[in-house]
């Protein structure tokens, strides 16, 4: 597994510009606040398999925290050990300061909304919701005021009496949605919650998902797969490969500043160069890039040493495309347009280098004409400035 | 489509050759079950006096009392055993002589009746001899048979039913809080319901149709309707039990049916 090269980039806090998730407390940045969630070197294994390794991580009240990795990474698994379906083969999980080991399922203070929504087919949407607090024992006044509340809250009023077959695929996630949130729950756990909405769809429900975590206060925990949902969603996300995670961070830290080759390439998409660190000075770095053919200049020390291997990352939207040089930035390289992917709000230019290695670039479409674009073919010179890329290990 | 429709005429000949061989003889069952005439191959003119006559024979009577007390009894524990099996075999993961297992609650199935019959005999006799129990052969060891192989169609059907539902629905309820006892009751039951419906019917219809193995183990007073049947027909078939005949199989297709729309009736899930 890459590691940083020590003495990163820029600490993140001061560069992060504010976003919308930003404005939440960001409690993982007090020392002295205790986590709600503690996951302590939890390890999974079946049979010979091991599904977790040696994961430890630390969720803090009102996070939405997101686990985001590709299938078999262990993130469902990891799920399934907070609710209490798996026990952990090491390790010990503690919520709101208990420790969970052996608690069954049905005593844990979580809820959890299942990737198939697993309503109940001979139930109504109503009898659905109010299943949890039946087993509570509570009356059946405060039931029938729950379940009303929450069917108000998911927007569901008017399909109380329906069975779960007779609604679509985005009114059964709500519904699933308010079963899982009618106990209050202090920890909410989602496995794959928007993977069967459709786009358009998804798009929609993230912000209302987000909107309902916020207004309730509750902390979830949401498994993905998908790293624009966890983006958009999180306000902070672990990326998990193998069995562990790699990097927790918000959104912004992980798309930024990635720690591996691997996070960088995983979290959307990333122009690696390989090379060797040949200057390394107080405040600027050179890496020599021999697959590039040029050698790429850093803002900033790398503090490792001349000769090691590095990888410098960059995003494809960083890298400014010209028709010239512009002789302001201190890289700059000569490529010609191989092809054009258009996206609608952005191309993706496929540039090839003279030393054959394809960069990716991307252009927002800010004219509705396509006179002045680049087209395959073209000649064009790349840009980027000395802040643009991450130097990673190896 | 074009290629079915050129053969059509060969085909739809070729499925009604094939009712004809089946049904053919069922359905002349049935219309002789209403003949006027003693003679059974005479057709005399429509009457229902074989089915009057049948009611008056208290022979026959008791035998159906005894063969649907029967039934009913198999059926039930047949059900129930079956179920254990299924669960075991479905979700108990894989375990040492699983596939033992598996074969041999579905022997039964493809074992001659003849041979289960015997070895139930032997059986019974063996216990008497150590146990005292069974004493002698009488319902309770025809109950005990049917319930044998009826178990064996049952894990099928319940077996098939329990692998494809859906294991988060437990999951589910025991996240909402309920515990094991109470999911099974809550979710995996009605679930499986219909399996359990069907499998009921299914081991309720082979126990009354079973004349071999129930000839092996009944004893005196407690001859099931296909014994009786079978006795009175080497006497010469009399039209009555073309009677009876032509009501066991409005009984039988009758339990086939809604047994099978029962395993039919899908859950729309998705």
């Amino acid at each position: 597994m890459a590691q940083t090269v020590p003495g990163r980039t820029a600490p993140p806090q001061t560069t992060t510009p504010q976003t919308v998730t930003s404005a939440v407390p960001r409690p993982w940045e007090d020392p002295a606040a205790t986590p709600f969630v503690r996951v302590e070197g939890v390890t999974k294994r079946f049979g010979s398999f091991t599904a977790v390794q040696d994961v430890s991580l630390d969720i803090y009240r009102g996070e939405l925290f997101c686990l985001l990795g590709g299938s078999g990474c262990g993130k469902s698994t990891l799920l399934r050990m907070l609710a209490g379906f798996e026990d952990v083969s090491a390790g010990r999980v503690i919520i709101d300061g208990r420790d969970q080991t052996g608690v069954p399922p049905y005593l844990r203070d979580t809820n959890m909304m299942f990737q198939s929504y697993a309503l109940f087919p001979h139930l109504s949407v109503e009898k659905n919701i109010a299943y949890g607090l039946r087993r509570e024992g509570l009356p059946r006044a405060e039931i029938a005021t729950r379940v009303t509340d929450m069917l108000s809250l998911v927007q569901m009023q008017g399909f109380a009496a329906r069975r779960p077959h007779q609604l679509s695929g985005g009114q059964r996630q709500r519904v699933a949605l308010a079963r899982a949130l009618v106990k209050r729950p202090k920890l909410l756990l989602l496995d794959e919650p928007l993977g069967a909405l459709d786009r358009k769809l998804r798009e929609e429900t993230q912000l209302e998902l987000i909107k309902i975590q916020q207004s309730l206060g509750i902390t979830f925990i949401v498994v993905t797969h998908d790293q624009e949902e966890a983006m958009t969603l999180s306000t902070r996300l672990g990326v998990m490969t193998e069995g562990r995670i790699v990097q927790t961070g918000t959104p912004h830290e992980i798309y930024e500043f990635p720690r591996s080759r691997f996070v960088a390439d995983f979290i959307g998409s990333v122009n690696l160069f390989d090379g060797r660190i040949a200057v390394d000075g107080t405040d600027s770095a050179t890496i020599a890039c021999p697959g590039a053919g040029m050698d790429i200049h850093i803002s900033h020390s790398v503090a490792g040493t001349v000769g090691q291997a590095v990888t410098v990352a960059i995003r494809p939207e960083k890298i400014e495309m010209l028709a010239s040089p512009s002789g302001t930035r201190p890289n700059a390289v000569e490529g010609r347009v191989e092809e054009v992917a258009y996206m609608g709000n952005l191309s993706v230019y496929h540039v090839r280098l003279d030393s054959g290695m394809i960069v990716r670039v991307n252009m927002s479409n800010r004219s509705r004409y396509d006179d002045d674009v680049p087209r395959p073919g073209a000649s064009v010179v790349l840009e980027w400035d000395g802040s643009a890329g991450v130097v990673l290990e190896g | 489509m074009r290629g079915v429709s050129r053969h059509r005429p060969l085909l739809a000949l070729i499925v009604l050759l094939g009712f004809v061989f089946l049904y053919a003889p069922i359905v002349s069952l049935v219309v002789f079950s209403f003949n006027e005439s003693r003679l059974v191959t005479v057709w005399g003119g429509f009457s229902t006096k074989w089915y009057v006559e049948l009611f008056r024979d208290s022979q026959i009577l008791e035998a159906a009392w005894i063969s649907l007390r029967v039934a009913a009894a198999s059926a039930s524990i047949a059900t129930v055993v079956g179920t254990l099996g299924a669960f075991v075999l479905v979700r108990f993961g894989p375990f040492r002589s699983r596939a033992l297992l598996s074969m041999m609650i579905t022997a039964p199935l493809v074992m001659p009746e003849v041979i289960i019959g015997l070895s139930l005999l032997l059986l019974f006799i063996s216990m008497e001899g150590l146990i005292g129990w069974p004493s002698g052969r009488g319902m309770m060891t025809i109950i005990i048979a049917h319930a044998t192989f009826g178990a064996a169609y049952a894990a099928v059907v319940v077996q098939s039913r329990l692998a494809e539902t859906d294991l988060s629905l437990e999951e589910a309820a025991m996240d909402l809080g309920a515990r094991p006892v109470r999911v099974f009751f809550d979710v995996t039951l009605p679930g499986i319901m219909p399996a359990l419906i069907s499998s009921w019917l299914l081991a309720f219809t082979l126990s009354l149709d079973d004349l071999v193995i129930a000839s092996f183990v009944s004893g005196p007073g407690s001859s099931t309707l296909p014994m009786v049947v079978f006795s009175k027909v080497r006497l010469g078939v009399s039209p009555d039990v073309n009677a009876l005949a032509t009501i066991v199989i409005a009984l039988v297709s009758l339990a086939i049916i809604v047994a099978a729309l029962l395993m039919n009736r899908r859950r729309p899930m998705r």
